[in-house]
């Protein structure tokens, strides 16, 4: 360990000087607290379990910081991080509602019966306006996890297919078929508070 | 062009999805779908439709789940980062091998090399 190897060291984001990796941290990991924040509230349903998850990610997130390889994505990374956390230490002693992977690959039964005729296209559109922010989080919070996080990383972060499968560590195959099977479900819970609301939006929560 | 003409209406149904969410493989199949529709009334109308409804439910999630973290959160995350950050310091200074650099501002910076982070992270990891 000479002098030299040290001086080479010191262009290493591994080896940047604490004060160094904490300002970097800071600058660029801090701007998402507020994602990070509803992201945890879809998985733990609860503000204070959210609000631990968020700090115990960004201490993850810190201490691993030098890890992170600069111009990558970021929000993808910290996401990561926020789910693998969730998974380890806030699932465990939950009865988690799962679907095994098998049903989980036919994800292309979902097309054909969904926008052709028994949902009843249009009172399903028009219905959608009615719906209010009470109805979306009972709505979310009401389907099974992995869902829910499938529809709400794609839906809501814009994440790809694959960014997705990185985040919650599972197959692509299997992230599409969480992702549309999620988004039926929605589409179908969201039209029946719709219907129960009938017109009279615009007076409960605005 | 003429076979791009060939592809069934079931599968492009079946495949929608992929179209709307732009995960499909390749430009060239882009296009295929993109003649498709041009040719096909039925088809570009399921199109249409299920871009709207699911542009519509991504414009209801977004302004739901945009919820703010508690300031509360924010601060805590601030000092959880500080003492993190003095954690190593400590950990550093104990150890021979680092250099330590005291800078005209009155910051601190310690350059240590990457098998020592490793072996600090470590300890951290274990002591948590």
């Amino acid at each position: 360990m000479d002098t030299e190897n040290l001086d080479l060291a010191v262009i290493d984001r591994a080896s940047e000087s604490v004060a160094q990796k904490k300002a970097r941290f800071e600058r660029d990991a801090m701007q998402y607290t507020n994602q990070m924040y509803a992201a945890a509230l879809r998985y733990t349903k609860d503000p204070h379990d959210a609000q631990d998850l968020v700090q115990d990610t960004y201490a993850k997130a810190f201490v691993s910081f030098h890890q992170f390889e600069p111009g990558t994505n970021l929000k993808a990374w910290m996401y990561r991080i926020l789910s693998t956390t969730f998974i380890n230490n806030y699932r465990k002693d939950q009865r988690r509602p799962q679907i095994s992977d098998g049903e989980l690959e036919d994800w292309q039964i979902y097309d054909a019966s969904s926008h052709t005729s028994d949902q009843g296209r249009s009172a399903e559109d028009v219905a959608l306006d009615g719906i209010v922010d009470l109805d979306v989080r009972a709505a979310l919070a009401a389907m099974p996890e992995d869902f829910r996080m499938a529809v709400y990383l794609a839906d809501v972060e814009g994440f790809s297919y694959k960014e997705i499968a990185e985040i919650v560590g599972a197959p692509a195959g299997t992230v599409m078929s969480r992702l549309h099977r999620g988004r039926k479900l929605l589409r179908a819970s969201l039209a029946e508070y719709a219907k129960d609301r009938g017109f009279n939006r615009g007076e409960i929560d605005a | 062009m003429h076979e791009l003409d060939m592809l069934p209406c079931d599968q492009i149904q079946q495949t929608l999805v992929l179209y709307i969410d732009h995960e499909l493989p390749s430009e060239q199949e882009y296009q295929i779908y993109q003649i498709h529709f041009e040719q096909c009334p039925p088809c570009n109308e399921i199109m249409v439709h299920e871009s709207a409804i699911l542009a519509m439910m991504q414009n209801l999630l977004r302004s739901t789940c945009n919820e703010q973290a508690p300031d509360d959160l924010k601060r805590k995350i601030k000092e959880q980062t500080d003492a993190l950050a003095g954690q190593s310091q400590v950990q550093f200074f104990s150890s021979s091998t680092t250099i330590t650099n005291f800078t005209f501002d009155g910051t601190t910076s310690i350059q240590v090399t990457q098998e020592f982070t490793h072996e600090i992270r470590h300890d951290f990891t274990e002591g948590e």
